[in-house]
């Protein structure tokens, strides 16, 4: 099993974007991210969000004193929410040895939201992503999910990448199973997705489970890469009731 | 006023007993409609509106049927008693209102089998729309041009239903006829990197291009391709307009029908030098 090294992928890094992702004051913000550009102006008692990348967007935000909070979120946002669930498509198949585990880094894309917080709470301005986003079915019409399609190669070691279009996730394969096993791709329900930050990465950290050739078990874990990392605001938490198990069994095939 | 209150009905029941019963079923249904009104608030956004709508009718119904069960034995009935007498009036009241009974009962089937649910664009009987709401007697739907249908229970139960967004994602397909002279490869290259770039055409199923048949005016390429039933429309009308755009701009053409006619015998033709005139 060759993993792709991590020097294959470009790092992109400018001191103009370094800090994007944090806290901003709401007073004479301004943010450039890739083609996007963001700011605030005042118009008469309100604050005037403009998001521009060719098309322009504006809100106004009625606030006297609040600060913005920008941060990677689930990526199922853009161009609008039709689903909650994730597929990373391995580029390379991957092969489990038989009652196995390993750790291997595939990518996942970035959204990335405005928030403003202001009185104790917080409210979504805007979400972009400057990745062209994708959806496919994982499954049949009548039963299956639509999901956030994406595409990544495993690596070995922690790739680095353009922090503002692609995340790092880490991904324990697990084969319970006494046979060999080869995984195509891993499908994750977006509820339980924890998201951190820091001035280099975007990181999470899942776990598939594979039961039987067939059969596998996703979740995600709430597992910073360093202990100083910044937990991301998240968008799927507290907006449907919290029946459902935030496990998700792939039972279509991996 | 204690007289009038203690005045017999019928066996022991007093005017005052039907008035606690009418007080406490009055008092039942406004606790019905406030418990009912405030979980609707509160999870409107957080349960799908078929099942929030179903769990609100039988909070409100239970609440009613809870309260009335309470107050029986302040009207001298029970239950047993109650179960006898309404055997036997179910029969002669089922007979009397047959059609609405037969709507009720198919109203509980279709709760039961759920082939449509609250918010789904279905065809019915050459009626079209989105369902409103799914009552035990009848259904509501709301045609595409905004009008109110109501139909019976009954004709939706024993109707043939197609419900458009039933299953998670549809198909749809395109017909594009491009000239003989066109390159068919290039056509088919340009169609597949627009439905590469759209997000709601699904990566898989895999979507198809291919030369289908060799028309009478235009090579005919068929498109087909899945979206999620919830977007499907927006796509098929984005997606058409955009692959007639994209071929003209590549030079590929939509030909107008067109037929090669041969005479027989030479056909002569006499130009004219007057400007426009032909003969």
């Amino acid at each position: 099993m060759a993993f792709e090294t991590s020097d294959k992928k470009t790092f992109i890094q400018t001191k103009q974007r370094d800090k994007v992702f944090g806290y901003h004051d709401i007073e004479g913000f301004q943010a450039e991210i890739g083609e996007y550009r963001m700011r605030t102006e005042r118009t008469g008692p309100f604050y005037r969000y403009i998001r521009e990348n060719g098309d322009k967007i504006e809100k106004d935000i009625s606030v006297e004193k609040g600060r913005f909070i920008i941060n990677p979120v689930e990526p199922v946002n853009t161009p609008k929410n039709v689903t909650n669930f994730l597929q990373i498509k391995f580029r390379k198949p991957f092969l489990a040895e038989p009652k196995s585990s390993v750790d291997v880094y595939a990518t996942f894309p970035v959204e990335i939201a405005v928030f403003i917080a202001a009185k104790k709470s917080v409210g979504i301005v805007d979400i972009f992503s400057l990745q062209k986003p994708k959806y496919t079915l994982y499954g049949n019409p009548r039963d299956g999910i639509i999901c956030r399609y994406w595409e990544s190669d495993l690596y070995s070691e922690i790739p680095r990448l353009d922090r503002y279009r692609e995340g790092v996730i880490k991904l324990r394969i697990v084969n319970s199973d006494t046979e060999w096993i080869e995984v195509k791709n891993a499908v994750f329900d977006i509820y339980g997705m924890k998201i951190y930050y820091n001035d280099e990465i975007v990181y999470s950290s899942a776990s598939i489970n594979i039961i039987s050739p067939k059969v596998a078990e996703t979740k995600f874990i709430e597992q910073p890469l360093e202990e100083k990392m910044r937990k991301a605001l998240e968008l799927y938490t507290a907006r449907r009731i919290a029946v459902t198990a935030l496990k998700f069994v792939m039972e279509w095939g991996l | 006023m204690i007289d009038v209150l203690n005045y017999k009905l019928y066996g022991d029941v007093t005017v005052y007993d039907v008035a606690v019963v009418v007080f406490v079923m009055a008092f039942a249904t406004i606790i019905a409609k406030i418990v009912t009104t405030n979980l609707r608030r509160a999870l409107i956004d957080k349960m799908r509106r078929d099942q929030l709508e179903l769990m609100l009718k039988i909070i409100y119904f239970g609440i009613i049927i809870i309260a009335f069960i309470a107050v029986l034995p302040a009207l001298g009935l029970n239950l047993s008693g109650l179960l006898v007498a309404g055997g036997i009036t179910g029969i002669i009241l089922g007979f009397a209102s047959q059609s609405v009974v037969s709507n009720l009962v198919s109203g509980i089937f279709l709760l039961w089998e759920k082939p449509i649910k609250i918010g789904d664009q279905i065809s019915i009987d050459g009626v079209m729309g989105f369902v409103e709401d799914v009552n035990v007697l009848s259904t509501i739907i709301r045609t595409y041009d905004g009008l109110y249908v109501r139909i019976p229970n009954e004709k939706l139960f024993t109707s043939n239903i197609t419900n458009y967004v039933a299953h998670i994602a549809r198909r749809f397909e395109y017909v594009i006829g491009i000239r003989y002279s066109d390159d068919a490869e290039k056509a088919i290259k340009i169609i597949k990197k627009l439905i590469e770039e759209h997000p709601f055409v699904l990566k898989n199923p895999e979507p198809q291009v291919f030369v289908d048949n060799l028309g009478e005016s235009s090579v005919n390429i068929i498109v087909r391709v899945w979206a999620p039933s919830t977007e499907w429309y927006s796509v098929k009308m984005e997606m058409l307009w955009k692959i007639k755009t994209e071929l003209e701009k590549n030079g590929i053409e939509i030909p107008f029908p067109q037929r090669v006619v041969w005479f027989a015998n030479e056909l002569r033709a006499n130009v004219s030098k007057e400007e426009g005139r032909q003969t």
